[in-house]
């Protein structure tokens, strides 16, 4: 039989093939992308954020850094919210990636100022020292093509209107980098119901702690500085040379960030390593 | 049981059945030998 | 009987182009491994780490593996079958075809045109080409194989059947895109279904690419090497059958805990655990296969490769299921645990696999003798150093990692940042680019012991008459 007849042994193991592939790849068609998954407040990307994905694909950004938060209780905790397929409707191609030499940027928008990735796109390393991320500085010099995008727009069947194109002429290629990096993951309100209440009293448990003290400054040498500033000058970020706040408000504000000032939540850093950041602030010592 | 138990019942069953042929034919005293002259013929060639 | 004329002179181009593609591959390995530690070894916009780690996997997957399958698979068939090739002529356009496009694949890439789909980066225009080059070699390798004048065919002309047309399904469904222009498309699919798409191509380009064509190589090429049959014709095709069959439900192990809908994830994982039995059907076949012949492992340097390279597998075979159960997934995937398994397949099955067939079809087109044994043996352990340092020292790390980024303090915070946890990482990196290096170094190695057969080989009757395709 087959053995002897190479079309007969072609035709079936066509058909062993198409078996698997009938169950897994193509009846998913039927459930995924439908009207049950869809999230209301998942919007199409504008005009300069489907261009910045574009570029985001034309670096390879997808070898370094994934997209997708699993719903592991460490990576909802390090990224926010895990990702739901119907975040997803409008991505052509996916970019979930598969590894993870970067952190995940699934919910990176909002999570910085727009100040705070120019910077860093710019040059990673002088704001995260041990990064291996490439400069993309070079990105500010190239202008963008608003008659390509706009093509993009009608291929992709993505609403537009004509001051979003015209608005593309005096961009440039980090603009759209930064404005596609600021939509990730924050169509769904998922920043403001991550918010842990704090509730109960706050005492910090460390008042008058050298060593807290020490630990406070490693820690804002880790996380803050890039945007306060090596000796609490500022930048990004505000001066925090002399803060004349209660401990306890102090503490709020690093757990949970200022939502739509740019200051990041820290909550995940754990309630020692907060009292620690305040204790710090409060020494007044800034070297 | 509703249909999709028993149509799931039944395709694994009827590939179990696809496996067991194969093995049968593959293994049957009418095969066995024959299955097995492609390995000595194909050693001499050169 | 009359004796047929092969064609001999079609499969030494190959083995030369693809050995060439090879060092591409390794060489673009080793500098992108050193842009993992030291990012200032970055050039933009074209020489940077995102757009030359597409260069390096495709360089290795199409460059390197599929022009040693195509090289083999021109010399096997013809043996197997016992007639001259279909068409010599489709068989030389197929070769310029090959180069233009893999060169073309390489010089897109750098310039920044890519789909962003892991093993199918490249944009449509080069999609058409692929599509073309697999059609050319189907057809010549199926006619072949129809005019054949053995009546029984082995083992090893199934799987490239299987090969044949599991790549044309894959590669054609996933391919799918809407072109803006020339240079840039968008998926017909979208999020979810694009990923569920990508991944039952991507883990079946593992299948049909990386798993099956060596499998043929080594079937035929352990008793060509040993001298004895394989153990057992039967076993391998009950293996062959199950193969091919349940691979095609294993691409969503790649996707576990993502969106794609659980049912899909369950079935890769049940499947991915029975896969080991067909894979190891094959493993078995080749170690029974040495019963009373194990001493030539010593003595036999094709041996030691395909011995080894069928070790690999079978590790790699049992890693792979263990990756596809969920709690494991929870903690490897994503992390550096995931390219030392993947090395462990290409450098040491496919690669090794590949150094074998070569080194066995030198002499046969050349018509001489190998220049050098000894370099061979060389070769051998440089391999087998490189890609142990390379892999063990990613599986500690990943393991290192995962345990870092899922470590909790008491009070349910994490215990360390994420760039404390990535900053552990470049030890290992280091002790992989060294171990990369020493695999280059091995493949230059062979290169040389090639290139001094072609010109200073020993020439034997026998093999002269091989290589003029008159035995
Ligand atoms: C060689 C791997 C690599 C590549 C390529 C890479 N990155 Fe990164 N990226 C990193 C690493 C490591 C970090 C963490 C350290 C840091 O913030 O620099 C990071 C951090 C980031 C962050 C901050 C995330 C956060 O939550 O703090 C953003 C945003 C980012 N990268 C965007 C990009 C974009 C956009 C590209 C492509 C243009 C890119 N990266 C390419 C490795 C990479
Ligand atoms: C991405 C940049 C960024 C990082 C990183 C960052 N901050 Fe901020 N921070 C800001 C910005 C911007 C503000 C101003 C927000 C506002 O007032 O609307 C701010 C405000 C603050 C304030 C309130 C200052 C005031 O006078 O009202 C404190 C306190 C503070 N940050 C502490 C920290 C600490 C401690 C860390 C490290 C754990 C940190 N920040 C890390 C950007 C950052
Ligand atoms: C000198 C030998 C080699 C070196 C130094 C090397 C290095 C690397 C590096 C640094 C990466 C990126 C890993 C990461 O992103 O964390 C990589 C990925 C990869 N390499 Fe190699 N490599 C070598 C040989 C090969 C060969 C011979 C093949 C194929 C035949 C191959 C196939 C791949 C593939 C498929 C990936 C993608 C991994 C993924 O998607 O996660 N490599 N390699
Ligand atoms: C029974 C066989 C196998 C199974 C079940 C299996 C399973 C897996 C799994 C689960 C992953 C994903 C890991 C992760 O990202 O978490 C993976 C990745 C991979 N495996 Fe295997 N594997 C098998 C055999 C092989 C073989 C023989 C090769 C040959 C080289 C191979 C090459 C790869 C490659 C290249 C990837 C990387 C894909 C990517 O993320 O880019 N695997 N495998």
């Amino acid at each position: 039989m087959w053995e002897k007849k190479p079309i007969l042994l072609l035709v079936l193991a066509t058909a062993a093939i198409m078996v698997g592939t009938t169950v897994t790849m193509i009846v998913p068609f039927m459930s995924v992308n439908t009207d049950a998954d869809k999230i209301a407040s998942v919007k199409p990307y504008t005009p300069i954020q489907q261009e910045g994905r574009d570029l985001y694909i034309r670096e390879g950004c997808n070898n370094c850094h994934t997209q997708t938060v699993r719903p592991l209780v460490s990576e909802v905790l390090r990224y926010g919210e895990y990702s739901k397929s119907g975040e997803f409707v409008y991505d052509r191609p996916f970019l979930w990636g598969s590894k993870r030499t970067g952190p995940d940027l699934a919910r990176v928008g909002g999570k910085y100022p727009d100040a705070w990735h120019y910077k860093h796109m710019d040059s990673p390393r002088a704001m995260i020292p041990g990064s291996n991320m490439p400069d993309y500085g070079w990105y500010k010099k190239n202008p963008l093509d608003p008659k390509m995008i706009q093509r993009k727009m009608e291929v992709l069947g993505f609403p537009y209107t004509t001051e979003q194109i015209s608005a593309l002429a005096d961009k440039n290629e980090m603009d759209a980098i930064v404005a596609y990096l600021q939509k990730l993951g924050s169509d769904i309100p998922w920043r403001k119901a991550a918010k842990t209440t704090i509730v109960g009293e706050l005492k910090n448990p460390f008042v008058g702690n050298k060593s807290a003290i020490e630990a406070g400054e490693e820690l804002f040498e880790n996380n803050c500085e890039a945007c306060h500033g090596e000796n609490l000058e500022g930048g990004i970020g505000p001066e925090l040379t002399d803060i004349d706040m209660d401990d306890s408000d102090l503490y709020q504000i690093i757990y949970n960030g200022i939502d739509d000032g740019g200051m990041p939540a820290f909550g995940s850093l754990g309630t020692n390593k907060v009292w620690q950041l305040v204790n710090f602030l409060k020494s007044g010592d800034s070297d | 049981m509703d249909l999709g138990s028993i149509l799931y019942l039944g395709v694994t069953f009827g590939l179990f059945v696809i496996f067991a042929a194969i093995v049968i034919r593959t293994y049957s005293r009418k095969n066995r030998d024959k299955n097995e002259t492609a390995k000595y013929r194909m050693l001499d060639d050169d | 009987m009359e004796k047929p004329q092969y064609n001999t002179d079609i499969v030494k181009s190959f083995v030369h182009w693809s050995v060439l593609w090879g060092l591409v591959a390794v060489l673009v390995g080793v500098i992108v491994s050193i842009q993992m530690t030291n990012p200032e070894m970055n050039f933009p916009p074209y020489l940077t780490f995102g757009r030359l780690r597409p260069i390096h996997t495709n360089a290795g997957i199409f460059g390197w593996g599929v022009g040693v399958i195509f090289a083999t698979f021109f010399y096997i068939v013809q043996r197997l079958c016992k007639v001259r090739l279909w068409s010599d002529k489709l068989a030389k356009f197929q070769l310029y075809f090959f180069n233009t496009t893999i060169t073309a694949s390489a010089v897109t890439l750098i310039l920044g045109f890519t789909t962003s789909k892991e093993y199918h980066e490249m944009e449509w225009p080069i999609d058409l080409m692929i599509i073309i080059l697999w059609v050319t070699f189907a057809i010549n390798i199926i006619m072949t194989i129809i005019k054949r004048k053995e009546e029984q065919m082995y083992i090893s002309l199934w799987y490239m059947l299987a090969a044949i047309v599991g790549v044309a399904i894959l590669f054609l469904v996933n391919s799918a895109a809407v072109p803006v222009s020339f240079f840039k498309s968008y998926s017909a699919f979208a999020g979810t279904n694009d990923a569920n798409v990508q991944w039952w191509f991507g883990h079946n380009a593992v299948a049909m690419v990386l798993t099956a064509p060596p499998l043929a190589m080594f079937y035929y090429f352990l008793p060509k090497s040993t001298g004895v049959p394989i153990y057992s014709h039967k076993i391998s095709i009950i293996s062959f059958w199950s193969l091919i069959f349940m691979y095609l439900w294993t691409g969503a192990h790649h996707l576990l805990w993502t969106p794609v809908p659980d049912w899909i994830q369950t079935l890769a994982m049940a499947f991915s655990i029975m896969l080991i039995a067909p894979s190891w059907g094959s493993v078995i076949n080749g170690y029974l296969s040495m019963k009373g012949q194990w001493h030539q492992m010593r003595e036999n340097y094709l041996v030691k490769f395909l011995i080894l390279g069928i070790t690999f597998y079978g590790l790699q075979t049992l890693q792979g299921p263990m990756q596809s159960i969920r709690s494991f997934s929870a903690f490897i995937h994503f992390t550096d645990w995931v390219p030392a398994h993947i090395h462990m397949g290409t450098m040491g099955w496919v690669s090794m696999v590949c150094f074998a067939s070569i080194y066995f079809l030198v002499p046969r087109i050349y018509g001489k003798e190998l220049y050098s044994i000894r370099l061979a043996n060389l070769h051998f352990w440089l391999a087998l150093t490189g890609q142990l340092l390379w892999s063990i020292s990613l599986w500690i790390a990943g393991v290192l990692q995962a345990g870092m980024w899922n470590a909790m303090n008491p009070d349910g915070s994490l215990t360390y940042t994420f760039m404390e946890t990535m900053v552990e990482m470049y030890p290992y990196w280091w002790v992989r680019t060294i171990g990369g290096t020493l695999f280059m170094l091995g493949v230059i190695v062979f290169i040389y012991n090639l290139f001094k057969t072609a010109h200073n080989g020993e020439k034997t009757a026998s093999l002269a008459a091989t290589a003029e395709g008159r035995a």
